[in-house]
């Protein structure tokens, strides 16, 4: 008998109306995630990577079908059930980072763990840690602006595990980032999935965060097609 | 020489025009309604001062009377006989009609068309009657215009004739005194009880008795003839004309006795003058500098009053009534101008911000449009084909909507606005869409990401030294020129080069101030952030964030901080000059109201002042003699002060009682002089030649002159340039009783006792003088401009506000959104935003009227306001808290509105969506 998965998927129906237009985003997507696996999810631009993860986040509402996350079902929460579930279980990672420019690294990183009104020493202990586990310890003081791009999402990558989630969403982390740095912050979440115990849901285009992933889902108009894990993949073209 | 014949002109892509002008319709149109709006404003101004400016010209003439007359004097020729005697000349009134027509023809078509028919005056010395108690005197004018002098209608006698033929007669010089006949005036023939037949006992200047027969007794048809202002004795007796409780009394000549009015007086003593009225219908503001210019040369002409001979000898104050008046009106055009820059200044930061809302809202259209690409030449053209219809149209809508409720539009003044509407859009958009599809990251070099900083910093240095540096040289300029045209350069009306620095200082300061702002926010807000992170409250700390993240940003905190300064600016010149008018009024008047008697009413001013005392609403009742131009000498030197004699401790009493200012050295007047036999005098002069120390003397007929010691300054009584008080009981005990002509009423009741006083008087109400001069145009078009440019700054700076937010809301709502996949709640999220908003308008909402202030106290003396309150000094500046505080309470209310309107409308926006729009 299996155990219970972190992240169970069912169904899931999402469309969009643009005028007389309906877009069907997600079309009956169902799967399953272990805790403490890395999942890729990859496929062409539009073809609903991001409105799963966001569905699976809370911050859109299925048409139709459960998600389940650490067993709770998402889209019966209402607006604080999913704050707290967005401050204690889920957490994102952006492609365009979304540091607060006038703090620095370390008051970035600390951000969840004041809205979770974590004391102040525990708050500076976990900080120290997060910072030392993305590399960045000697740069706790320094702005965003004062920070490389793969710095800067080092610095977001530890701000969502500040709170010890228990599912990292990341919605192409590497999309802003040379070859070079994208490679580092993969092997990065790679790290921490095998450090933190996080379960990691990651959109990505690129072959090489495949390639370190557990499993991958590749995801077309709205239907999913699941790849094995380090099966060799051929990248999606992109229009962007 | 290959790469111009390969270069090609813009070519706009006309559908993707029509398609973004579709999809930003509302910036566009509010745009546009900004740029009518003011467009309207500008235009409509000009063109309304300077029709205030013809209304005040034709004002100030009226108000100035007699003053404003062009006056032509002329000798007679001498009338010497063969035989040792003066000639009688019969025709002499024709050869009065013909010093007329040489002076009418003399003024120049110009003059003549601004002028009335010319009244000529011919009038005898000033006689002395020899009977009765009190000091009388007497002088008989002959008066000639189109109509042979003003009707009357003689009711006892007949007009005055001539016993003599008209041939030629001699009169020896030394024979007895030639006969002249006159008409006396009822009320003066009542107060000398002389009838027709009666002979006037009257003597000249060296005690030789003069012959002058009543010939009939006449009641003028109608007083209001303005000929007769020009004899007013002859209506009847005239008090204070020759000295202070002397009345003057005339008698009327006719054509048939004007000959022997001649002979009856010495050869050079019979005076002909004529005299031209200004027509002020006739005068407008572009006639006046050349009429001011025509007068002066006609007196600079003038033949020399030494010379015996006809020529003409001009005298007149109308240059000086019209240049005083082009002064006002320059002075007012100044004033309006500064007005104006500011608003203009407003207006160009607020379509900047506009602008860069329109350019932030369409920089993924411009970035996809290069991506597809389009060049950066045609971007540009298709944006300026773009905001220049939008500009130059809407302004045009302004100045047509101008042109039908003004009687002219003046176009320069939009210029700036059309410019600024045209260029704005232009100029971000392509910079937007060159950074858009420029592959710049961010540099991973610390040293280069270093460079960039102070590149930037140092380019917005050299920016705000720029406009610092304008700023000081406007305000020093301001001072040290003013803002009146230089007269060496010539008054063409107009405001020249020369003007642009000193009028923009107020706007330039006001940006100066908005940049020190710009400075300290920033400041301030990481202040409040580090405190906020030593705090266990996360929402302080993300408030204070986004409050530091968006402190810096310059063209909002402009348009706030100039928006507020310069419409406290505009409340503050518009109280200050409310305040002075009322000042002035009260200077005017002296009281609440103000009581002139006739000669009649007089002798029963005791029991009228008693009468009015006793009234419900009186507080304070004094009564004077005041006459005007009095003689009094200084040394040798001849003054013509205002002479006040009031009972010193009740006029203190009375002046206490108003808001005029105290005068603590009225009670020396009833103290011993230093010199015994001196009367104590308090003494107010405009060139400090009347000063404290001097000793003055009052002359009086048949007596010594009394003698008066300058003990203080005296208080400003009716806003008289030189004024002397002295007190009647002091004047009194040195031979000197005086007649109280002017009763002071101070009191809430005060009009109605005065109105209902039963005597004979000119009532001068203090209420009715403040309204006379708030109506005056160019004091009440400024007044108008003042409020209305402060309600149109406030609009735009409220329209700054809503911008700046609208610009804002997208990144602002993003980052809420982010902050919300941290676990922020919904509410507490409303919260961060109004941590963010709110700060900047707060500080506003204190240092703009700060500001303001600062800016009235450094501007309102060079602008001359006391040109339009009537005041001998500039008016205090009056702060009006309430009115500032009120900008402020508007500014804080609609921010507070931002934030919950502003969260309803994102309220339907999915987290998803908005993150999704943000990356």
């Amino acid at each position: 008998m299996s155990a219970e998965p972190l992240l169970r998927v069912r169904d899931v129906h999402r469309s969009f109306r643009t005028g007389p237009t309906v877009v069907h985003a997600l079309r009956g997507v169902s799967f399953d995630v272990a805790a403490g696996a890395m999942v890729a999810l990859v496929g062409r631009s539009g073809s609903g990577k991001t409105t799963l993860l966001n569905v699976i986040g809370g911050l859109d509402r299925p048409d139709a079908g459960t998600v389940h996350v650490n067993g709770t079902d998402v889209a019966a929460l209402d607006e604080d059930g999913l704050s707290r579930l967005r401050r204690e279980t889920v957490s994102y990672v952006f492609q365009s980072f979304g540091l607060i420019p006038v703090l620095s690294a370390a008051e970035n990183v600390a951000a969840p763990l004041r809205l979770a009104r974590v004391a102040p020493a525990e708050r500076e202990r976990r900080v120290g840690l997060l910072l030392e586990l993305v590399g960045l310890a000697d740069h706790a003081r320094q702005r965003p602006a004062e920070l490389s791009g793969g710095q800067q999402q080092r610095v977001a990558i530890a701000r969502a595990l500040a709170a010890s989630p228990r599912l990292l969403l990341a919605d192409e982390p590497t999309g802003q980032l040379d070859a070079e740095t994208g490679l580092s912050v993969m092997a990065l979440l790679r790290g921490i999935v095998e450090s933190e115990g996080v379960t990691v849901l990651v959109s990505t285009h690129d072959a090489v965060m495949m390639a370190l992933a557990d499993r991958v889902i590749r995801i077309h108009d709205g239907h999913l097609d699941e790849q094995a894990a380090g099966q060799p993949y051929e990248p999606v073209p992109d229009a962007r | 020489m290959n790469r111009w014949l390969t270069r090609r002109w813009p070519a706009p892509h006309w559908p993707s025009i029509r398609g973004r002008a579709r999809a930003d319709a509302g910036p566009l149109l509010l745009t546009a309604a900004v740029i009518a709006a003011v467009a309207l404003l500008a235009g409509a101004v000009p063109a309304l001062l300077r029709a205030a400016a013809d209304d005040a010209v034709q004002d100030a003439v009226r108000r100035a009377g007699n003053d404003a007359n062009v006056l032509v004097h002329a000798d007679w020729e001498r009338d010497d006989g063969p035989n040792g005697g003066r000639i009688r000349t019969a025709g002499l009134a024709d050869d009065v009609e013909d010093f007329r027509a040489r002076a009418t023809y003399a003024l120049g078509a110009d003059l003549d068309a601004a002028l009335l028919p010319p009244v000529a005056v011919v009038s005898g010395p000033i006689l002395s009657i020899t009977e009765g108690s009190v000091p009388r005197t007497f002088q008989f004018t002959y008066l000639a215009d189109d109509r042979d002098g003003p009707a009357v209608t003689w009711i006892a006698g007949s007009a005055p004739g001539s016993p003599f033929p008209d041939e030629p007669v001699e009169a020896p010089y030394d024979g007895p005194p030639w006969p002249v006949q006159v008409g006396l005036a009822e009320t003066a023939a009542a107060a000398l009880n002389l009838g027709p037949g009666d002979r006037l006992p009257v003597k000249d200047g060296q005690g030789r008795d003069r012959d002058v027969r009543i010939s009939g007794i006449y009641r003028p048809a109608d007083s209001t003839d303005s000929t007769w202002r020009l004899a007013p004795a002859l209506l009847g007796p005239l008090p204070g004309a020759d000295g202070v409780g002397i009345t003057r009394f005339a008698g009327l000549l006719s054509r048939e006795s004007l000959p022997d009015a001649r002979l009856a007086v010495d050869q050079d003593q019979l005076r002909r003058t004529v005299h031209f009225a200004p027509e002020p219908g006739a005068l407008t503001w572009d006639t006046t500098a050349a009429l001011a210019n025509q007068v002066v040369a006609l007196k600079a002409a003038s033949g020399s009053s030494g010379a015996r001979d006809g020529s003409l000898r001009w005298e007149s104050q109308l240059d000086t009534t019209l240049r005083d008046a082009r002064t006002r009106g320059n002075a007012a055009s100044a004033q309006a101008a500064v007005l104006l820059t500011g608003i203009l200044t407003v207006t160009v930061l607020v379509l900047l911000l506009a602008a860069a809302l329109l350019v932030h809202r369409r920089t993924p259209a411009l970035g996809a449009a290069r991506q597809r690409g389009a060049a950066l030449p045609d971007l540009a053209a298709e944006l300026t084909i773009e905001s220049t219809v939008v500009s130059v149209s809407a302004a045009a809508v302004g100045l047509a909507l101008a042109r039908a409720v003004t009687p002219g539009v003046s176009w320069t003044w939009a210029v700036p606005v059309v410019l600024a509407g045209a260029v704005a859009g232009p100029a971000f958009g392509t910079l937007a869409a060159a950074r858009a599809s420029r592959d710049r990251r961010q540099p991973a070099n610390p040293a280069a990401r270093r460079w960039i900083r102070v590149t930037a910093q140092l380019r917005r240095a050299a920016v705000e030294a720029a406009v610092l540096i304008a700023a000081v040289a406007g305000f020093v300029t301001l001072h040290q020129r003013g803002l009146l045209p230089d007269a060496a350069d010539g008054d063409t009306g107009e405001l020249t080069g020369d003007l642009v620095l000193p009028i923009s200082a107020l706007a330039l300061g006001g940006l100066v101030g908005a940049l020190v702002l710009l400075r300290l926010l920033p400041l301030g807000a990481r202040f409040a952030l580090r405190q906020a992170l030593r705090s266990r409250r996360p929402l302080a700390v993300f408030s204070a964030a986004r409050a530091a993240t968006t402190a810096g940003r310059a063209l909002p905190l402009l348009v706030l901080v100039s928006a507020t300064a310069l419409a406290s600016f505009a409340l503050i010149l518009g109280s200050t000059v409310t305040r002075g008018l009322a000042d002035g009024a009260w200077s005017t008047v002296g009281a609440d109201a103000r009581l002139d008697l006739g000669t009649d009413a007089q002798a029963a001013t005791p029991a009228l002042a008693e009468r009015v005392a006793a009234a419900p609403g009186v507080q304070q009742v004094v009564v004077a003699q005041v006459t005007e131009s009095a003689r009094v000498f200084a040394e040798s030197t001849l003054f013509t002060p205002r002479l006040v004699v009031v009972d010193a401790a009740a006029f203190q009493r009375l002046l206490a009682t108003t808001p005029l200012p105290d005068a603590p050295a009225l009670a020396r007047l009833t103290a011993p002089a230093p010199t015994p036999g001196d009367v104590p005098a308090l003494v107010l002069s405009n060139d400090s030649e009347l000063r404290t120390g001097a000793r003055l003397q009052l002359p009086r007929d048949d007596a010594p002159a009394i003698r008066l010691a300058a003990v203080g300054t005296a208080p400003a009584v009716g806003g008289a340039g030189d004024v002397v008080v002295v007190d009647a009981t002091a004047l009194a005990a040195a031979g000197l009783p005086a007649v109280a002509n002017t009763v002071w009423v101070t009191g809430p009741g005060a009009a109605r006792a005065v109105t209902n006083s039963g005597v004979a008087a000119d009532v001068v109400l203090r209420a009715d003088v403040l309204r006379a001069q708030r109506v005056a145009p160019l004091t009440a078009g400024l007044l108008r401009l003042a409020w209305t440019a402060a309600a149109v700054l406030v609009t735009l700076g409220l329209l700054g506000l809503l911008l700046a937010a609208a610009a804002g809301t997208s990144e602002r709502w993003h980052t809420l959104v982010r902050l919300r996949t941290l676990g922020l709640r919904p509410r507490d999220a409303r919260w961060v935003a109004a941590g963010e908003l709110l700060p900047p308008v707060v500080v506003t909402a204190g240092y703009g009227p700060l500001l303001g202030a600062l800016l009235a106290r450094l501007t309102l003396g060079p602008l001359d306001l006391r040109l339009l309150t009537g005041q001998p000094g500039d008016p205090a500046t009056v702060l009006p808290w309430w009115l500032l505080g009120l900008v402020g309470v508007v500014l804080l209310a609609v921010a507070a509105t931002v934030v919950p309107v502003e969260s309803a409308l994102r309220r339907r926006d999915r987290l998803s969506e908005v993150l999704r729009a943000g990356e």
